[in-house]
């Protein structure tokens, strides 16, 4: 499927859900937070989302800042 | 906790909060932060780009205790995307406090007050303590008092400029009116300048750059903590009136011909 994770295309093979694509990209889930097509999604809900084609990802992670 | 800075529902003993953000390394932050003995700090928010290892801020910063994360809503330009970027701290950091920040020019960072206004309304709806980063304008911050907002944040000046209490005497008529806490935020460059906002009854100080900056960050995160202790006690112990004339603290009765003690 045909993503556009944080504004770049991005192919995903792996499972059709956020659980599935944090997985694929390595990313903690228990440290990201996501956003699908401007909505904030909650940690309980990464398992049962779907993706779907065209889908825009935001995968957000604390860092440094004032 | 007799003195403690309240915050909503939480309580503090530190008046002094940290901003992790400009430090050479993450290990002289955490050194810094431990030095400071703050207990709120601020982190921000990034992309996670797939491939690239990701400079990790959580652990250390949750191995210390006591510590509660400020998410900031940095980089956000009107409210719709602060209100996106508090929701996403919230997931990460699990803290109910945002630090809303809203500042689109790049090169002053100064905030925008209308939309830091309509995402405080949205935030403290959406039951955050909202800690907004304001412009030093006494109305804005009885309007964001009067929203419900855990705090105000006037700066002192703009972030990261190092010019001090530039706005010193709008913040003294923010502090006189104010019924929630006036944490002066931004600007700040000395421990001195955190002392002075405490004794002119400022509630606490945010710093950043003036420690990240700093040749030796740990210790002057220590300077900053002994300088708002110091305002604090200042403060609470009340000032000396000032006279335009000398007033002596010595007997000026004569008992040497015809001298006077000064």
């Amino acid at each position: 499927m045909d993503l556009v994770v944080n504004g770049e295309a991005y192919r995903h093979n792996g499972e059709a859900t956020i659980a599935g694509l944090l997985r694929e990209c390595r990313a903690e889930a228990g440290r990201t937070a996501v956003m699908v097509n401007g909505d904030v999604v909650r940690k309980d809900s990464f398992d049962s989302v779907s993706l779907s084609d065209g889908d825009h990802v935001e995968l957000i992670v604390i860092a440094a800042g004032g | 906790m007799t003195d403690g800075l309240k915050l909503g529902d939480r309580v503090f003993s530190s008046r002094l909060l940290l901003g992790t953000g400009k430090f050479s390394s993450t290990d002289a932050m955490i050194r810094a932060v431990r030095a400071s003995g703050a207990e709120l700090v601020t982190v921000a928010l990034r992309r996670f780009h797939p491939g690239r290892p990701v400079d990790d801020v959580l652990a250390p910063l949750a191995a210390i205790e006591g510590l509660t994360l400020v998410p900031n809503t940095s980089g956000a330009r009107d409210a719709g995307e602060a209100f996106r970027a508090a929701q996403l701290g919230r997931e990460l950091c699990g803290s109910p406090f945002v630090k809303l920040e809203i500042h689109p020019n790049p090169h002053h960072l100064l905030p925008d007050p209308i939309e830091t206004y309509e995402a405080a309304r949205i935030l403290v709806g959406e039951g955050f303590l909202v800690l907004p980063y304001m412009p030093a304008d006494p109305v804005l911050a009885r309007r964001l008092e009067d929203l419900g907002c855990a705090a105000v944040m006037p700066l002192g000046a703009a972030i990261g400029s190092g010019q001090g209490l530039t706005t010193m005497s709008m913040l003294k008529l923010i502090i006189r009116d104010a019924s929630v806490p006036v944490i002066v935020d931004a600007g700040l460059r000395s421990p001195s300048e955190a002392a002075l906002t405490m004794e002119i009854g400022g509630d606490a100080v945010l710093v950043n750059s003036a420690i990240a900056a700093a040749e030796n960050p740990e210790l002057m995160a220590s300077a900053f903590a002994a300088a708002v202790r110091a305002g604090r006690d200042a403060w609470k112990a009340g000032l000396m009136p000032q006279s335009d004339l000398a007033v002596a603290t010595s007997p000026l009765t004569g008992f040497l011909a015809g001298g006077e003690a000064g």
